[in-house]
């Protein structure tokens, strides 16, 4: 009686995940009455916009990554190492970006660096680009920081720095050679959040007007009948993917038992 | 000359004093171990040394050149820590290599010197294994080779057997001191195991609450302890309050008897310590008698452990069993003998 209700509820689970998956997919397949068909898929995939959005959100999520890395990565080392008692704190500030709603964040973007500011970043493409990346570095400053700093703590990090030392090893050699090859797993798994997020961001994109992903999607769904579930489900298989490969990575990583 | 030299070296963590007035000259080619209870210092003294805590005040110098400014990845110095500390995301053979590696060194002149040095900890074969694949015996020894592979000027080890098991602690204790004999590399030990200290070591440090009480050979310190705290930290002691009848003979009343030291000793009362080893059933052949009456007797196979009550101390003492003399009875009364020059005056 127990297993059969705890079976009841799993399935309940799923179909309550799986059912609105199936529907999406269904209806995206039923462009041409009557058949199934993948018509919606190829009427995205010819449109050159999605091909120009796609490439520049992609683009801007490695720039993002790579970013996100560069500053997460020493500073959460940093904090551990010498002012772990500033824990707290730190991971505060790094949460804020998930309470301050992203249109706010982005307003005050626009306030600090419109054309007539001190830093006139949003008077350039480039600028703005800019200002777009550091955006997203920002929403995905929760999800990174937590990430690197789990990874962190399954380390010894004072004791493999002062190892790392005394053989010779400066600041940015103990980073990269000791440091991020150790916690590359969590890195990477933050990496991966990082870039589902750019991918569907659309408040930033949309309110500095940048060619995005995001804003795409928003602009197809509220003109088109079938192509956005082909969207949808090309979005949701990237998300997929990236699961995918961070569990691909937990795997082939060959050193990871050694962290306890 | 001495090679490291370490000069009225003090540490404090905030009001707390952790390191007073320490103060040690190195040979080259020396094993010098430090040793003390836990929370004496001892691995405050080799981090400053290491140059991961800035000291309070004083100098270090090596081959005559003060340290103290430079930082840890400058001083060539070789470090073994407790819990080994294997870069897990490297081989046995990348970890070796690591410090050769930051220098630039050629690939070739790598691989060398890490066969080399994988040769000389008998792993030859493991140079392909990852930390994880190894037993803590096998992760020291790779962890010793790493801090070695540089040519470091000195290799500091602190308590670096602590973490395994009593065999393996024997064996790689013999095995670190051969290396470091072969290499003749200067070598500062830190434990809390006086068996370790006394064994291996050129010399030994004796540490108490921070301050050296005592440097010298693993004999002098065993047998001619200078300070009260030495004595009891490093083997057993029997203690016996004695009363100085004669302070120019060295004349003293103990529980049990009396002694004549031939040392001048200072008027009124003084603390003896006899080390259980120079004590002997029956005064036969010694020049110092003492009476007792047997308190306990702890047949152990090949030594027979002994403790008399002299009437106000305590003595134990061992005799080795033999087959034709029958151990003491408890209650009996007898005769212990020793020799006066054995009895140890310990200052506090
Ligand atoms: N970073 C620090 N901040 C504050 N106090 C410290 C610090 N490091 C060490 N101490 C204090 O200094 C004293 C000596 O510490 P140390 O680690 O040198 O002892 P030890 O002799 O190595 O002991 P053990 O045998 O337990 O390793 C201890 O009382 C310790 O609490
Ligand atoms: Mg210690």
């Amino acid at each position: 009686m127990k297993k059969l209700l705890a079976w009841a509820i799993l399935l309940l689970g799923i179909t309550y995940f799986i059912l609105p998956l199936v529907g999406m997919t269904e209806f995206s397949l039923s462009m041409r009455r009557g058949v199934y068909s993948l018509d919606a898929y190829r009427a995205v995939l010819a449109d050159p916009r999605f091909h120009q959005t796609f490439g520049y959100s992609v683009i801007m999520a490695l720039l993002t990554i790579v970013f996100g890395v560069l500053l997460v990565v020493p500073t959460a080392f940093w904090v551990q190492l010498k002012m772990p008692h500033l824990r707290p704190v730190v991971e505060f500030v790094t949460l804020l970006p998930l309470v301050i709603p992203a249109i706010v964040i982005v307003f005050g973007y626009i306030r600090l660096y419109n054309t007539s500011s001190w830093l006139p970043l949003t008077g350039t493409t480039f600028g703005t680009n800019l200002l777009l990346m550091l955006g997203y570095a920002t929403l995905s400053l929760p999800y990174m920081y937590r990430a690197v700093d789990t990874g962190l703590r399954t380390i010894d990090v004072a004791t493999l720095t002062e190892a790392a030392q005394s053989l010779g090893a400066g600041w940015t050699t103990i980073l990269a050679r000791v440091i991020l090859p150790n916690v590359l797993v969590a890195v990477l798994s933050g990496a991966f959040v990082t870039f589902a997020i750019v991918m569907g961001e659309f408040t930033m994109a949309a309110l500095l007007n940048r060619p995005a992903f995001g804003p795409y999607l928003q602009l197809m769904g509220a003109n088109k009948a079938y192509e956005p579930f082909a969207l949808a489900v090309i979005a949701f298989v990237i998300t997929w993917a990236c699961m995918g490969l961070i569990q691909l990575v937990t795997r082939f990583s060959k050193h990871t038992k050694a962290a306890r | 000359m001495t090679f490291l030299t370490i000069e009225h070296l003090e540490k404090s963590f905030g009001p707390n004093r952790v390191v007073k007035d320490f103060n040690l000259s190195v040979e080259k080619g020396e094993f010098v171990s430090l040793l003390g209870p836990s929370g004496c210092g001892k691995t405050t003294v080799l981090r400053m040394v290491a140059g991961f805590e800035a000291p309070s005040a004083g100098r270090i110098a090596i081959d005559g050149a003060d340290v103290v400014r430079l930082r840890p990845n400058q001083r060539n110095i070789g470090m073994v820590f407790q819990a080994y500390a294997l870069f897990p995301n490297l081989t046995v053979a990348q970890n070796v290599g690591f410090g050769l590696k930051v220098k630039g060194t050629p690939r070739a002149e790598i691989a060398a010197r890490v066969a080399e040095m994988l040769a000389l900890i008998g792993l030859p074969d493991l140079g392909g294994r990852y930390p994880f694949q190894l037993s803590g015996g096998q992760q020291q020894r790779v962890a010793l080779a790493r801090a070695l592979a540089p040519k470091p000027q000195v290799l500091l080890l602190d308590e670096p057997l602590s973490a395994l098991d009593a065999k393996v602690r024997v064996s790689l204790r013999n095995e670190i001191r051969a290396i470091q004999r072969e290499l003749g590399i200067t070598t500062i030990f830190v434990t809390h195991d006086q068996e370790e200290a006394l064994s291996m070591s050129d010399r030994v440090v004796v540490m108490h609450q921070g301050v050296a009480d005592q440097v010298g050979t693993p004999f002098e310190i065993y047998n001619q302890p200078a300070t009260r705290f030495v004595a009891n930290f490093v083997g057993t002691l029997n203690i016996l309050e004695a009363e100085v009848i004669d302070p120019s003979l060295g004349h003293v009343r103990l529980p049990g008897g009396q002694a004549r030291l031939g040392r001048p000793l200072p008027t009124g009362r003084v603390t003896l310590a006899a080390r259980p080893e120079m004590v002997k059933l029956g005064a036969e052949g010694r020049d110092t008698a003492l009476q007792g009456r047997i308190t306990e007797v702890d047949f152990l196979g090949s030594v027979i452990r002994i403790r008399a009550d002299l009437g106000g101390a305590v003595l134990a003492f061992d005799t080795f069993n033999t087959s034709h003399a029958r151990p003491p009875r408890v209650g009996e009364t007898v005769q212990l003998g020793l020799n006066a020059a054995d009895l140890l005056v310990l200052q506090d």
